[in-house]
């Protein structure tokens, strides 16, 4: 079989329009995890590296990949199944995680996804291992990625755990997915755990991100933007004034979430929780910072490809302190001199045995991985 | 040199165990399973534990390690004649970091101490099994363990950001660690509840959890557990999640009201026990919330607990349930099953079924928030026929949990006790992928051989061969 064989099977010849994809390859949309799957057979039988496409918004992580195939979600795009009582949802993987968090508001209840999602979908946000803000409160989003449903890359279905809020029957394949970026296979299906939005909700400014967070009892967020603190509360309303007159600051009603970072280069530091404002003081002059306190992040926006030195600077600090500097974005020209990960870490060759039992000929997004996995 | 002249060699005989009564206390976890035991060893170091590896491995011996053994699947009962690997030596708290909120830890720590250890910086390990008291970090690590306040705050996998784990190949590897997301796979989340089958645990990284500066405790009793159940469903709808949710039947408030003095409600069907935690006002206006719903559904007493000792009574009581059984007959059997929280009621109604058709006596007692049940028989396995019934009606227990959309288990784990179960909520292929999974940690099937996936699980004739090397 070859590409176009395939492709003539599944009706989808079509490269998408302006896709900042590289040449030469053939996008291709199934609509089950079983035709992605027959799609990773016959692209495993030729060693073809795919490359698994979401709705485009975390491609830039990782190493470049030159792909023949690139398999879309586009057409897995349904809410199968939503448990308000249960606290479960289950969702195909291209379904935009702006679409599910409006759906899922209608009852009350969030995912804890990415508030500012853009063109997002659910699978890319798993796959790319992205929790919201809110994860200071509700926990990253692999403690909430309950299963998921693999086409892996030797072409087989493997469902792994269950739309459950609490289960320890098996080995933990929905943990080992989220934030896999495709190197396993195609996440095609999810079961996330939701929790109940407040009744109300606050956002309050005040003067020092490491004060609100040793004031306030388990706040959605605490961040820091160019110098700007603000706590992010929900929860009764009783709770929210009492919580927001602690504070001290300017309260406004609702949650007014940052904008997502402007700039062509966008670099994310992760180091431990108590380090954040260090990191967020080594921003370079001139670039944009978002800081999450008691978690660890510290996201930069710079207007062009740093020199090399703003990258290497920062990664001997954040390995000393058991932390890491991850690319999110940047020119092409960037990757052609840089690690967008940084060193792999001690354990490349479990990593490396791990991804082979899932995709033996190492066609899934291939070399996407910290080492070049 | 014999496996256990090396094994000597490397710890001393103090801390190499052959005989009989040792290797018959090491037989056997808080189950009913036993197991045949090689040798005992109880390392203290990480270097301790390659030496041992390595030792096993070239003797073709399988390693099973464990903690207390307070496990109730078998999880640590070997399945062939194995050197059996104690932890409870490896005990220390090796560093905590207050303003992180993270502390390294040996496996061997017992799960109270560490919330004690950090008591004074008002911080605390969330997960609390029952067994707390005796179980340990790195035994909770292995079962994923949870407990009633996993209900808020998520089982031990979500409190474990580290592990040092000593591999196959007797290399030592740090998976995780403090910073969040670390790259690449995340191994460390495939550790957390593989049973002791992917390596052994020699550190552990915990989350420390904020203690809350409020808490109330709610006691409310009911004449139907349905009514109970429905109290739960529509607490978690109205958008309350109470840190523990726990729910007990009428003939455990019973059990448990002769012998602790708990002050339940004897006459009640089914009791829950909520605690609400969080900022003052908060607590307040939920324990509001909870108390409205309990009224509409025809509580028959809805109590605040006064204080501080009247709530510690009330969650005494909840825990001293298993002991309390034994007052109806000398034994029991305790099932972990998971359901979806709105079908609590019909498979409560089929449990209760079940067990009478096996003409045996069950009661309820469990983590009602999450949809993890408990079943519990209790009967005398002196009387001939009687362990039959009890497995038999264990297994329809976990099929109906199943039918509705549930699964085999909540937090207890798989071990041996439902590992030829795997087939009823898993695909060929499904257990497979699993299979392969941990093959790529232990190739060799050194560690814990046999537990969790049944035997033929890896097939292989699915999916393509590796390319040759």
């Amino acid at each position: 079989m070859t590409v176009e064989t395939i492709a003539r099977k599944f009706g989808h010849l079509e490269v998408e329009a302006g896709a900042p994809l590289t040449e030469g390859h053939l996008v291709l949309a199934p609509a089950t995890s079983e035709e992605a799957a027959a799609v990773l057979d016959a692209a495993a039988e030729r060693e073809l590296p795919v490359l698994f496409w979401g709705g485009g918004s975390h491609q830039g992580f990782g190493h470049r990949i030159q792909p023949a195939i690139v398999i879309s979600t586009e057409r897995m795009n349904r809410i199968l199944e939503w448990s308000p009582a249960d606290l479960t949802v289950v969702a195909e993987a291209g379904v935009g995680v702006a679409d599910l968090a409006t759906r899922l508001m209608e009852g009350g209840q969030t995912a804890v996804l990415p508030e500012r999602p853009g063109a997002s979908t659910v699978g890319g946000a798993i796959a790319a291992g992205q929790s919201g803000w809110g994860r200071l409160r509700y926990g990253p989003i692999r403690d909430r990625t309950l299963q998921v449903v693999l086409s892996t890359g030797d072409g087989r279905v493997v469902r792994a755990g269950a739309p459950l809020v609490k289960n320890v029957t098996g080995y933990d394949l929905p943990r080992l997915a989220t934030g896999s970026f495709g190197a396993l296979g195609l996440i095609t299906r999810v079961a996330l755990k939701l929790w109940p939005l407040g009744a109300r909700a606050a956002t309050v400014t005040v003067e020092s991100a490491e004060k609100a967070l040793a004031t306030a009892y388990r706040p959605l967020a605490v961040l820091e933007e160019n110098g700007t603190a603000r706590v992010y509360l929900t929860g009764t309303s009783a709770e929210v004034e009492a919580q927001a007159a602690e504070l001290g600051g300017t309260v406004v009603d609702g949650l007014d979430w940052p904008e997502s970072l402007v700039g062509e280069t966008v670099l994310v530091i992760r180091v431990p929780a108590s380090l954040t404002r260090a990191a967020a003081d080594r921003a370079p002059p001139g670039w944009s910072y978002q800081a999450a306190f008691g978690v660890g992040e510290v996201r930069l926006a710079g207007p062009s490809a740093p020199a090399a030195g703003v990258l290497d600077t920062l990664r001997e600090w954040t390995t000393g302190v058991g932390g890491a500097v991850v690319v999110e974005r940047a020119p092409d020209t960037l990757y052609e001199h840089v690690d967008p990960w940084g060193p792999p870490g001690p354990s490349l060759e479990l990593q490396r045995r791990v991804k082979a039992a899932f995709d033996p000929l190492g066609i899934c997004n291939p070399g996407r991985l910290p080492g070049n996995l | 040199m014999s496996l256990t002249a090396e094994l000597t060699a490397l710890l001393g005989p103090g801390r190499v165990k052959t005989d009989p009564l040792e290797r018959h206390v090491y037989a056997r976890d808080a189950g009913m399973r036993t197991g045949p035991v090689e040798t005992v060893v109880h390392p203290r170091t990480t270097d301790e534990i390659v030496g041992i590896v390595r030792i096993a491995d070239r003797y073709g011996l399988p390693i099973v390690a464990r903690g207390a053994g307070t496990g109730l699947a078998g999880g640590a009962v070997p399945t062939e004649p194995a050197v059996l690997v104690v932890l409870t030596r490896m005990d220390d708290i090796h560093e905590v970091d207050a303003a992180s909120r993270t502390a390294w830890v040996g496996p061997g720590l017992i799960n109270l101490e560490l919330s004690q250890h950090t008591a004074p910086l008002g911080l605390h390990y969330a997960p609390d099994p029952s067994s707390q008291s005796a179980c340990t970090i790195g035994g909770n690590v292995a079962t994923n363990a949870g407990g009633p306040h996993c209900l808020a705050d998520g089982t031990t996998v979500a409190h474990v950001l580290a592990v040092e784990l000593v591999t196959a190949d007797g290399e030592v590897v740090v998976l995780g660690g403090a910073a969040p997301d670390p790259i690449g796979l995340d191994l460390r989340g495939v550790v957390v509840g593989s049973e002791g089958t992917v390596g052994i645990v020699t550190r552990v990284l915990v989350r420390l959890t904020e203690d809350a500066p409020a808490t109330r405790t709610l006691l409310l009793a009911f004449g139907d557990t349905a009514d109970a159940a429905a109290t739960v469903s529509d607490t978690v709808a109205a958008g309350v999640i109470p840190a523990a949710l726990e729910m007990m039947d009428g003939v455990i408030v019973e059990l448990v009201e002769n012998w602790i003095h708990a002050g339940f409600p004897t006459d009640a069907a089914g009791v829950l026990l909520a605690e609400l935690a969080g900022h003052p006002a908060a607590v307040e206006a939920e324990a509001e919330i909870l108390s409205d719903i309990a009224r509409k559904h025809g509580a028959t007493s809805v109590q605040v607990a006064a204080d501080a000792a009247e709530a510690a009574t009330w969650w005494k009581g909840r825990k001293a349930a298993f002991g309390a059984v034994a007052q109806r007959a000398p034994d029991y059997y305790l099932h972990d099953t998971v359901v979806p929280r709105s079908r609590l009621v019909e498979v409560l109604d089929t449990v209760n079924e079940i067990a009478e058709r096996h003409g045996l006596e069950v009661m309820n007692v469990f983590h009602a928030g999450d949809g993890n049940l408990h079943p519990l028989m209790s009967f005398d396995a002196s009387v001939p026929g009687t362990m039959e019934r009890v497995q038999a009606a264990g297994d329809e227990i976990v099929a109906a949990s199943v039918a509705v959309g549930g699964t085999l288990s909540g937090e207890h784990g798989i071990g041996l006790e439902k590992r030829d179960l795997m087939p009823l909520v898993f695909s060929p292929v499904d257990l497979d992928a699993q299979a392969r999974l941990s093959e790529a940690f232990d190739p060799t099937g050194l560690f814990n051989p046999g537990k969790i996936l049944p035997a033929g699980s890896r097939c292989f004739d699915y999916g393509r061969p590796a390319p040759a090397q």
